[in-house]
């Protein structure tokens, strides 16, 4: 047993050995290859790596009474230590995950429910695509204005229409009101977002085998049955990317809280990148603002990665077992 | 089992007819093959039976029940996919139950009649794997499987070899055939394969353009073409179809090619079909087994040139271009002939074809 293992570990280590010495043998007996990419390279280097340095080593400094960086002063961790014992952070991130989870799941329901009523042959499917389409083409400032209106408390059409009948005796201050104010905002992004898990639904329910409904039907399953034995599993795939994108872009919202309130009142509709510009660019605590940022940056790689690897090892025993 | 009857069964598209007034019986335990062309209307007919689409008109039985207005689930039919549509996320064992699942039936019997079909079909070993850890003819066994868990009246079957390499067809070609016969099953299977049809059913419908052209054993269809269509259709290589004129002096009838001047006489019989013809002209047919290739003229005889000679070992085929037409002809593979050689063909009386030049069909005597 013992001499079989020996006998497999000791090439695979040598293999290993072998092929590292090749990369580097391999990168200058292809110099002009690397060279051909170096530019690119460059680029990259400068408008990813560098910022990303950039931002890291703010975080370790004070904004002068100045206010030029080039003056900053050194602080050690206490930007992190502000932050994380920072209550508007505790409340910001409550309120971040909240976005984004109520954002991420209803965008994917309501997308999911359109791809399916869009995926039956009716008349009037294409003009009502393209209706389902706006809200992903639009831009998300113009809609966030648009919606502003839709609350506002004086002029809003919804407040006069819950008044008109009779659901409400007054209009509701959607916008101006703590309780109310990030479910209102989250309708917006749902209403934004959930053409584009639309879309991305109704390209997967094209792959789904017009001949499996077909044998599932003979078999004697109903629609709902259908539905879940053979549509639900050819989903999973585009599913899972779908969420993720959405999920990714929900933490990194900005338009439309900045744009419809700006994070207020008090902080009750601010989420982390809103909050962060506001540190950033409104109170010009720079070094605060960038140890929020890195602390972001490691949440989300940390998120980033598990999720990818649930993902692909999803794929791996997909196509392995 | 049971019997199945459609009546008059219409299925169009506006003006286009996939279905045109078809009309037949499948009898208890038969076998019937629905062969044609692409687009013939088969698996049309095939869906229409299964329930999976609406009919435009007519009637469809199965056993003693119209079900023209049922769903498929209703039918106590079970179908075979060309693609076999297993569910790829599920087990096989899952797969077969499936059905039985979806009719609500105990765990323990859905668990005992799984394996039973199972040990049937020789797949046992194969329970919990996934459809995409099988071979194709792993997979076809499933699906067959899957179709008999659920002992259904009818078993429908859409082009169910046509995805496996030809080796595999045939020897699975032999296990459907052995399926039917030891459940005794009534099953209708559509297939573009007329070889198929003729090596495995009792019957065969043989459909174009909607329309059922012929309705009867393999064995007869290929004696007794109805149309020109039928006959250039079943057989391999297909019957030789040549079209040519009448000619009668006296009480003498034969055939005259337009293009080359030549006369075939006709026997008494032949003569009295050739009469029959409803513009003077007729076509015809000759299958490759019945013709005679000679090197000199002979009575009885017509001229041809060599096109092509196609040895496949134990029989050597000849096409030979006799009055414009291409005519196949079998010969023994001793025999040796060049391309563009000058032979005269000789026709078997007893076992020629004559359709009508204007309406393609087969005609009678007088």
């Amino acid at each position: 047993m013992s001499i079989a293992t020996g006998r497999a570990t000791a090439p695979l280590a040598a293999g290993t050995t072998r092929k590292r010495a090749g990369i580097l043998s391999r990168i200058i007996a292809h110099r002009t290859d690397y060279l051909y990419v170096l530019p690119a390279l460059i680029v990259m280097l400068v408008v990813i790596a560098f910022p990303i340095y950039y931002t890291i080593e703010l975080s370790f400094f004070r904004t002068p009474p100045n206010l030029q960086m080039r003056d900053k002063i050194w602080t050690g961790l206490s930007n992190y230590s502000t932050v994380l014992n920072s209550s508007v952070f505790h409340e910001v991130t409550i309120q971040t995950i909240i976005w984004t989870i109520a954002s991420t799941v209803f965008a994917f329901l309501l997308g999911l429910g359109a791809a399916l009523a869009l995926h039956r042959e009716f008349a009037g499917r294409g003009l009502l695509r393209a209706l389902l389409l706006i809200p992903y083409v639009i831009s998300a400032v113009a809609a966030s204005y648009v919606w502003k209106w839709l609350y506002h408390s004086d002029f809003g059409v919804i407040g006069a229409i819950s008044v008109a009948l009779g659901i409400t005796d007054e209009p509701i201050n959607f916008l101006d009101n703590r309780q109310t104010v990030l479910a209102s905002l989250i309708v917006v992004n749902i209403w934004k977002e959930f053409s584009f898990a639309m879309v991305m639904l109704m390209a997967g329910l094209q792959t789904v085998p017009d001949q499996l409904h077909r044998a599932a039907q003979v078999d004697g399953a109903n629609t709902w049955d259908r539905f879940w034995h053979v549509t639900v599993p050819h989903l999973k795939g585009v599913s899972m990317v779908t969420i993720l994108l959405l999920m990714v872009a929900n933490f990194n919202s900005f338009i439309i809280p900045f744009v419809m309130t700006g994070g207020g009142p008090a902080d009750a509709s601010h989420i982390w990148i809103t909050h962060i510009y506001q540190l950033a660019f409104g109170r010009q605590q720079w070094g605060v603002a960038s140890a929020y940022a890195v602390i972001l940056f490691i949440v989300m790689m940390t998120f980033g990665y598990f999720y990818v690897k649930a993902l692909t090892r999803g794929d791996e025993t997909r196509a392995g077992d | 089992m049971a019997e199945v009857v459609l009546k008059d069964v219409v299925k169009n598209y506006g003006n286009v007819y996939a279905v045109n007034n078809v009309s037949f019986t499948v009898e208890h335990g038969e076998f019937v093959a629905l062969v044609g062309p692409s687009g013939c209307g088969k698996t049309t007919t095939l869906n229409l039976i299964a329930g999976l689409i609406p009919m435009s008109g007519g009637d469809i039985a199965i056993g003693d029940r119209i079900v023209n207005d049922l769903d498929p689930k209703d039918r106590d039919i079970a179908m075979v996919f060309q693609n076999y549509a297993l569910y790829p996320n599920k087990s096989v064992f899952k797969n077969l139950a499936f059905p039985l699942q979806m009719r609500k039936l105990p765990k323990e019997e859905i668990a005992r009649k799984v394996n039973d079909a199972a040990k049937l079909l020789d797949i046992t070993h194969l329970l919990d794997r996934k459809p995409r850890e099988l071979s194709g003819g792993q997979q076809q066994r499933v699906a067959l499987g899957r179709a008999l868990v659920r002992d259904p009246a009818v078993f429908l079957m859409d082009e169910p070899l046509s995805n496996l390499d030809a080796k595999l067809r045939v020897q699975m070609r032999s296990e459907i055939k052995r399926f039917h016969h030891n459940l005794n099953a009534t099953v209708v299977y559509v297939t573009h394969d007329q070889l198929e049809a003729v090596t495995m059913a009792d019957k065969m419908a043989v459909m174009n353009g909607g329309l059922l052209q012929q309705y009867d054993s393999p064995a007869n269809v290929f004696a007794h073409p109805v149309n020109t269509f039928v006959a250039s259709f079943v057989g391999s290589p297909a019957m030789s179809l040549i079209p040519l004129d009448v000619a009668t002096q006296g009480t003498e009838t034969s055939l005259r090619s337009p293009e080359e001047g030549w006369e075939l006489p006709l026997s008494p019989m032949n003569a009295r079909k050739a009469n029959a013809s409803s513009n003077g002209k007729v076509v015809l047919g000759a299958r490759h087994s019945t013709l005679k290739l000679h090197r000199q003229a002979v009575p009885g005889a017509v001229p041809g040139k060599v096109y092509t000679v196609e040895p496949t070992g134990d029989v050597t085929f000849a096409q030979v271009f006799i009055s414009g037409a291409v005519v196949n002809i079998s010969l023994d593979p001793s025999v040796v002939i060049a391309p563009d050689e000058k032979v005269w063909v000789e026709f078997d009386q007893e076992r020629m074809h004559l359709f009508d030049g204007q309406t393609t069909m087969a005609l009678q005597a007088a």
